[in-house]
This record gives C-alpha cells, structure tokens and sequence, in this order.
C-alpha cells in the first residue's frame, strides 16, 4: 500500500430519510452520494430546507436514515457518539459549566484523569484563544467566544471528523469573519475533516476545499465544484469571485426551482 | 458582623422607596383592622354605637400582647410555649418536605422525560393533585395517628408543587443541550445526572418554594384534631375552639405566616446560592 494514500473518512451512498408530518411523508433526501477525504474542508450548500442539516444530523447520529449507507471510516453510523464532534449554531453550551468544564465534557464522560482532562483542555484553550476565560461562564461570553468554546469542546474528543451546522450562522459579519480565519487556523493546527453546512456562498468559498451544492428538496447532491483557489484567500480576488460567480448560479437555479415548488403546491 | 451591617445599611440605601411602600401597607392594614374593631367594640372613635361581634376581632394591641405572652409562658390547653409548639410545627414539615423532595424530584425527572412514564402516571397525578389535603384528614389521623397523620397531610400539599415544577423543568430542557451532549459520548446516565437535573434545578427551586407555602397552609388542617408534642397549627385550633381565646388564635396565625415567610427565604437564599454556584447569576 502507498504510504501517501488518502483514506476516507466519510463515506455516503444512496442516503434518503422520509420525515413524517400531520401523517404526511415528506422526503426530504434521496439518493445523498457524499464521499469526503480524510483531513479534508468540504461545505455542504443549498436552498434552505434542501436537508443539508440533516444530512449532518444523520452522519451525527442524532437522526436515523431511512436508507442508503452512511459510514465514517468504513463503520456504520447507528448512534451518536464520541468519535464525531459537532458545533452547533446555537452554540449549545451548558449554561451551568465554566469554559474549561464545557470543554471537558466529554473527557468526564470517558472518565478521564482530572489531570489529563486538564491538560487537554488547557492546550485547547491556548488553541481556540481562550487563555483568561477558563473559569467564566457561556453568559459572561460574546457569540463569537461562544462558538470558540463549542469548538474545543468537540475537539477534545479528538473525532474523527469535526461536523459543523452553520455555526457561525448567528454571529455579526465581522465576527464571522474572523471566525472563518480562526477555523481554518485551527483546521491546519488539527489537521481534522470537516463538514461545515451553510447556506452563505461566501463562506463556503472561503472556507472549503470542495463546495457540495445540494438540490431543493427531496436533496441531492447537484454538483461538486472543487475551490481551487490557494489560502489564504481574498474575497476580492478574481480567482474567488469566479467560484462565487459558478456556485451561486447553481444556486440560484435550485433556489428557483424550490419556489416553483412551492408556489404549485399552494 | 460590621460586613453584614454595611450590607445592611446599602440594600436599605438603595431600596427605601420600596421598603417604605412595603412597611406603609402593613401600617395601612393594621389601621384598618384597629378601626373594624374599635367599631366593633363601640369605642373611640365609634363610642356612640352598641357593641357587636366584638370578641371575635380582638385590637391589633391585644393580639401583639398575646404574641409576646405565648413565648414568654405556656399556653392553657396543651402547657407548652410557642416555641415548643414551632419546633413541633416545624419538624412536621421538614420531615414531610424531606420526603416530598425525595419522592418528586426523581418521579417529576422520570415523568418529564420518558413519555412511558409521562402517559402512566399522568392520570393518577392528574386525580389527585385537586384533592385538598384537608379531605384526607380524617382518615390519616385515624389510620396513621398523631405523629404520621399530620406528616402525611403537610406532605401531600408540598408534594405536588415540587412534582409539577420538576415535570415542566424536565420537559423544558433545550433539546439541542441533550444533542450536543449526546455527541459528545454522552449516555443516558450521563444525560440524565448531567444535562437534565442541572437544567431543572431552577424549576425544582421554584416547586419547594412553593410547596413550602402549601405546606404551610396545611399545617392547621394536619395538627387539627392533635399532634404529637403540640404544633402552631393545633394551638392555632385550641385556642379558638376549646378555650375562645381569639387573641392568641390570632397570634397564632401570624407566626404561622412568619414562619411560612422565613422557610421560603431560607430557600430563596439556597436558590441564590445554588445558581451563583452553577453560573446562572
């Protein structure tokens, strides 16, 4: 075997999950194929209600699929677990916990040593830039600080991959700005994968090594359009205007489609 | 003790309007009372008219008198002090609290989040939370007799608040706390004593204050018909029914709500505490 193989990390085939509302069946996926790359930084794109959140729900396991193959390193999903972290764009923080205790959340569950939970939590701390606010709680904290922590806090796991729902969906523009750079800095400094669901064309540019833009519902995936453009990267450059410019014509098209859908049903 | 003073002196600084707004009604309601019973009494400023019910209403100096003669001597009927009597009062209801909490705390918590267990006991609380613990009077003090019976009714009307409290908190708890928690390798155990009573502690909080305040109104009903080692509650009864001493019946009814008053603020101060020490304010 080469030394130098990419493995993969998660692997998606034939997902559909049919919801059940009022006794009426709504699929909302159908025929999900996603393969993504060990280490890599894909965002998952599309109209809103296109189940882009479900789809990391399910690779969550918070959710349970109604068919299709989802794995993450050749194991089936069957229920939420350690081995992937998730942030959230609620943040999701316990509001009774400190920093450093939200952080070692999951390290106590794992029964960890204080000792090493504090070791771990020390050095993610240093990593998301959080040294002062250990013992602070999430009310004393601002949105984006918040989502530092929401960050550590699934990283001290270590997962397997990093599964991230419009997390910096609540923050204000510049915040999310300098978050997005915070993310690709802890990115590099973790080496981790990450699935990052958005519906912000900018973002999604900015961030990822591949954007998967998803159909209306029921979703699927509609193309995967590889972001070519080297870090770090400027939002002004021609390079990223001309991703933007592709990505939000796709987009834009399914955006259509979802509300001729919408206005035939009414 | 200078420390607690200074406290003292700056909460008093800062909220005189509302402290004296607070003491005003007091002085407005016992002037109130003074003048019903004076008119009562045919005494100034009524002197002109014939008495009435006039026993029944003694003057707010009378019952203050009675206040101070029932700590500083026994009363007639059982030959204890007030004091043996709020001690007898308040074990009743520290026993009966101790044992409400013990049993809705875990029971709401199961209610709450399980909806098996939500659906099989919903009728049963449902049927006998409106029951008013007086009804159960009777036969608690014949079946579990003057120690039990008493506890038994005082725990009834704690139990409720603290259950319903515990039930809506549990039923409260952010579904995305329990996602996260739940990738984060938490189980159920782990969900349960990790994000589920730490989330419904403030609406536990709120139960036992409440049901402190029911437990407090049910203590003239559970000492009625006698206690073990007297009561307020059964001096409250005594005095008015065995020997007509309506002033101290009076006196009664105000350590009554003194007390009911000083076990919620020993709560309210557990609460602040509790949420200082949690981090929510």
């Amino acid at each position: 075997m080469d030394g130098n193989e990419v493995t993969t990390c998660i692997n998606i085939q034939g997902l559909s999950k049919v919801f059940t509302r009022d006794r009426l069946a709504i699929r909302a996926l159908e025929g999900f194929d996603l393969e993504v790359l060990d280490g890599e930084f894909v965002c998952l794109l599309g109209p809103s209600g296109c189940g882009k959140t479900t789809v990391l729900r399910i690779i969550a396991g918070l959710e349970l699929k109604s068919g299709g193959v989802v794995q993450v390193h050749g194991r089936e999903i069957c229920d939420a677990g350690s081995d992937r972290g998730m942030v959230f764009q609620e943040f999701a923080l316990f509001p009774w916990r400190t920093v450093k205790s939200n952080i070692e959340f999951g390290l106590e569950i794992k029964s960890l040593a204080p000792e090493r939970r504090g070791e771990i939590s020390k050095r993610l701390i240093e990593l998301v830039g959080l040294q002062g606010f250990e013992s602070a709680h999430p009310n004393e904290l601002s949105g984006g600080m918040k989502q530092r922590v929401g960050i550590a806090r699934a990283l001290a796991n270590d997962p397997e991959v990093l599964l991230m729902d419009e997390p910096f969906g609540s923050l204000d523009a510049q915040t999310r700005n300098m978050m997005q750079k915070e993310l690709l800095r802890i990115w590099s400094a973790t080496g981790k994968t990450i699935l990052f669901v958005t519906h912000s064309v900018d973002e999604a540019v900015f961030l990822a090594d591949r954007i998967v833009v998803m159909t209306a519902r029921p979703g699927r995936v509609r193309e995967v359009i590889g972001v070519d453009v080297p870090r770090p990267r400027e939002r002004t450059s021609r390079e990223f205007i001309a991703v933007r410019g592709k990505v939000l014509s796709e987009l834009d098209e399914e955006f259509e489609k979802a509300r001729a859908k919408e206005l035939a049903r009414k | 003790m200078s420390q607690f003073t200074q406290a003292l002196w700056k909460f008093v600084r800062l909220n005189w309007p509302r402290i004296a707004l607070g003491c005003s009604s007091v002085v407005l309601f016992v002037t109130a009372w003074w003048l019903y019973s004076a008119w009562l009494h045919a005494e100034w400023p009524f002197s002109g008219r014939t008495s009435g019910a006039a026993e029944y209403v003694p003057y707010p100096r009378q019952v203050l008198e009675a206040l101070i003669d029932s700590f500083a001597g026994r009363d007639p009927v059982s030959h204890l002090y007030m004091t043996s009597h709020i001690y007898a009062s308040l074990k009743r209801i520290s026993v009966g609290f101790a044992l409400a909490f013990v049993l809705a705390v875990p029971a709401g918590l199961l209610m709450g989040r399980s909806r098996n267990a939500g659906a099989f006991g919903k009728p049963i609380v449902e049927l006998f939370r409106p029951i008013p613990p007086l009804a159960w009077v009777p036969i608690f003090l014949i079946a579990l007799k003057f120690f039990w019976g008493p506890i038994a009714i005082v725990f009834l009307g704690i139990f409720f608040p603290i259950l319903l409290n515990t039930i809506f908190g549990a039923k409260s708890v952010d579904p995305v706390l329990v996602d996260a928690a739940r990738t984060l390798g938490a189980r159920r155990r782990d969900l349960f004593l990790k994000v589920v009573l730490p989330f419904t502690t403030p609406y536990i909080m709120t139960g036992i204050k409440l049901g402190l305040g029911v437990g407090w109104m049910c203590i003239v009903a559970a000492e009625m018909l006698g206690a073990v080692g007297g009561g307020v509650g059964y001096y409250i009864y005594s005095m008015a029914y065995t020997v007509g001493l309506y002033d101290r019946m009076y006196a009664g009814m105000i350590v009554i709500g003194i007390l009911s008053v000083l076990t919620t603020g020993i709560a309210g101060l557990v609460e602040q505490r509790l949420y200082k020490w949690m981090g929510m304010k």
